[in-house]
């Protein structure tokens, strides 16, 4: 993953290194060519004009040829002298390079010639001109370095510029990825996103606008139904249980239709329950519990315990309390107490009879262990309605209350099985 | 006695009152909020039974209409709702209870027996049942003048008991009363028969008539016969 300003930037930059490398050779060769046939004209210029003073002279043969020698020696560029036997009497344009005649270490230059045929007093000549011309090595590594310069140039200025521009264009998209990040469907609040007057973000906040308003309704209407739908039954729930304790004073009652009557209480009862439970859990999910209340949690694990006293007892268990005084913290009394006793009931419930419960609180956790035979899913056993045990009185729905209230809370819950024993600890 | 039962659902309204009616209690109907502020100004009532979710509008306005007219009817919330918002707010107006559907006949009846007692009595609070007399404040019992020592438990089962004279009343109804929400969720309600088991073995040391009787097995009733009051 790389930021959107640099998968920008690196594509531009590499453009641009190709195009000034391009244009290094190119540069070369205009440049080159420019000057050459500068040089060229220029050669031409001398050749003629000297033809032309040598002949203005109007010397005698002995006198010319005396000036020629004095003018080979003291202009160095350029050699005058009759043609050969075996001279062509065509011009020559050439480039030659040679070491400096007057220094010892090695020092080349590069020159341009142009070798002519002039009339001189109407005798041929052969005249060569020799100008000093910039090495090629020279000219390129020139035009090299200037490249450089303006690319660092077009580097750095591309590089602060897009990183200028790209704070301020950016900033309303940052805007709406910070409150989309901090957006939770549950807090039901309406997000706002900033003014822009970029058309692609102003887009993209409408849409979201629309996406989010549009999933907020779904999300409260789906919501509002569970609760709805958990109120509605309990009105046909109760007139269930009303008519059965009236037909329970019937006089003409067999015991087996009494305990028919009875099971079917059993059954109502905990219909009565799983409908509570899933009412509870979405009261947590809307959030309809105030948890900011300062909790004494031993306190209301004692009552607890207390209220329990009876269960443990009439299955034998040994309760081993290990309570630290004054442990304090935030939430709801009344789900902290759901999810102690829904905790305890587990514990009752799931262990055999004769044996011993272990519930532990200290400042940092609240633990409930029970003896077990092995260990359970641990995934499985918070998730709703997934019932690992055969035993068919619970709602299915105890633990994953337990872990909706924790985490509501702020806490967490953890299960683990060690040494033969469920444990169960809740930490704050 | 008189009672009036606000609800919309008329089966429910009805179940309400052919237990109740048996115990000798007279009865009325209202269905909507409307019909039921028209029948308290008219009458008076030992008892109103109210669901606040009606179908036009919210019962607790009938509090406020009840506390307005400085009107001393008992009230018993019955709701839907579980909330405790809903709990304190009723409370506050004014009612003397709240009850959560669903629920048991036999609860609604120990309750409205509870609340007419305290009522009637101006606060005395003495509830006399032959031999046995009862002090609700305080919670007390004494059986031919010698006080009996119940256990909290003990002592709620006594009143919804004599809540229920003459009522087949089932285990699991008795556990639900004694250890509400979590009855459904324990292997087994023995431990309804041991606080019935102790409680008759209390009152029967004390010389009382054996009240407690019972039936189909695991079923119990509060039989008496000579006490006609309720």
């Amino acid at each position: 993953m790389k930021p959107l300003l640099r998968k920008i930037t690196n594509p531009f930059l590499i453009y641009v290194l190709i195009v000034l490398g391009i244009s290094v050779p190119v540069y070369y060769v205009v440049i080159d060519g420019i000057w050459k046939s500068e040089l060229d004209e220029h050669n031409k210029i001398i050749v003629e004009k000297t033809a032309f003073e040598l002949n203005s002279l109007r010397l005698s043969d002995e006198k010319l040829q005396h000036s020629i020698t004095i003018w080979n020696s003291i202009q160095p560029s350029t050699d005058i002298r009759k043609p050969g036997a075996n001279d062509s009497g065509k011009d020559s344009i050439y480039t030659i390079e040679k070491q400096k005649s007057y220094v010892s270490h090695e020092n080349i230059d590069r020159f341009r010639c142009l070798s002519t045929v002039v009339q001189i007093n109407g005798a041929p000549y052969r005249f060569t001109v020799e100008t000093n011309i910039e090495e090629s090595i020279e000219t390129i590594a020139a035009i090299a370095a200037t490249t450089l310069f303006f690319f660092i140039m077009l580097v750095l200025g591309l590089l602060i510029l897009s990183r200028r521009i790209s704070t301020k264009v950016w900033a309303p998209f940052r805007d709406t990825v910070e409150k989309l990040k901090s957006f939770n469907l549950n807090s039901q609040h309406h997000i706002t996103f900033q003014q822009t007057d970029t058309i692609e973000f102003h887009e993209l906040n409408q849409s979201l606008e629309k996406l989010l308003k549009k999933n907020v309704a779904v999300y409260r209407s789906q919501k509002e139904f569970t609760e709805n739908a958990s109120h509605e039954l309990q009105t046909p729930l109760a007139i269930l249980k009303n008519k059965l304790d009236i037909l329970l004073q019937s006089p003409n009652l067999t015991t087996e239709q009494y305990l028919q009557i009875e099971d079917m209480h059993k059954a109502l009862s905990r219909s009565a329950r799983i409908n509570r439970n899933l009412l509870l859990l979405a009261k947590i999910d809307n959030s309809q519990f105030e948890h900011s209340e300062i909790l004494r949690l031993d306190s209301l694990l004692l009552q607890s315990i207390a209220t329990m006293l009876e269960h443990f007892e009439q299955k034998q268990l040994t309760v081993e309390k290990q309570i630290q005084p004054d442990v304090l913290s935030t939430g709801n009394s009344s789900l902290t107490e759901i999810l102690i006793n829904n905790l305890l009931l587990n514990a009752i419930r799931y262990s055999p009879s004769n044996n011993l419960i272990a519930i532990q609180l200290n400042k940092t956790h609240l633990e409930i262990s029970n003896p077990g035979e092995v260990a359970l899913d641990s995934d499985m056993l918070f998730k709703r309605f997934s019932k690992l045990s055969k035993n068919k009185l619970g709602s299915g729905l105890g633990l994953a209350i337990v872990l909706e209230i924790a985490q509501y809370q702020g806490w967490t819950v953890q299960y683990r099985f060690d040494n033969k024993r469920h444990i169960f600890s809740v930490q704050f | 006695m008189k009672i009036l039962i606000i609800e919309d659902e008329e089966e429910l309204a009805e179940g309400i009152a052919t237990y109740l009616c048996e115990q000798q209690y007279l009865c009325e109907f209202a269905s909507t909020l409307h019909d039921a502020l028209d029948k308290i100004q008219l009458f008076q009532y030992d008892c109103i039974l109210l669901d606040i979710g009606l179908p036009d509008g919210n019962g607790l306005r009938l509090l406020e209409e009840l506390k307005k007219d400085n009107k001393q009817d008992g009230v018993i919330i019955i709701s839907a709702k579980n909330a405790l918002d809903d709990k304190i707010a009723g409370l506050q107006l004014g009612a003397d209870d709240y009850l959560t559907k669903p629920f048991h006949l036999s609860e609604l009846a120990a309750r409205i027996y509870s609340l007419m007692r305290r009522k009637q009595f101006n606060n005395s609070n003495i509830v006399n049942i032959n031999e046995i007399q009862i002090n609700l404040l305080a919670k007390t019992v004494l059986a031919n003048n010698h006080p009996v020592i119940l256990t909290k438990k003990e002592f709620d089962l006594l009143m919804f008991f004599i809540g229920n004279k003459n009522r087949v009343i089932s285990k699991s109804t008795l556990a639900e009363h004694l250890s509400g929400d979590i009855a459904d969720m324990l292997d087994n309600h023995d431990f309804v028969y041991a606080h019935v088991k102790n409680l008759k073995k209390k009152l029967q040391d004390a010389g009382t008539y054996p009240y407690i009787k019972t039936v189909y097995g695991t079923g119990y009733k509060w039989e008496h016969q000579s006490d006609t009051s309720i």
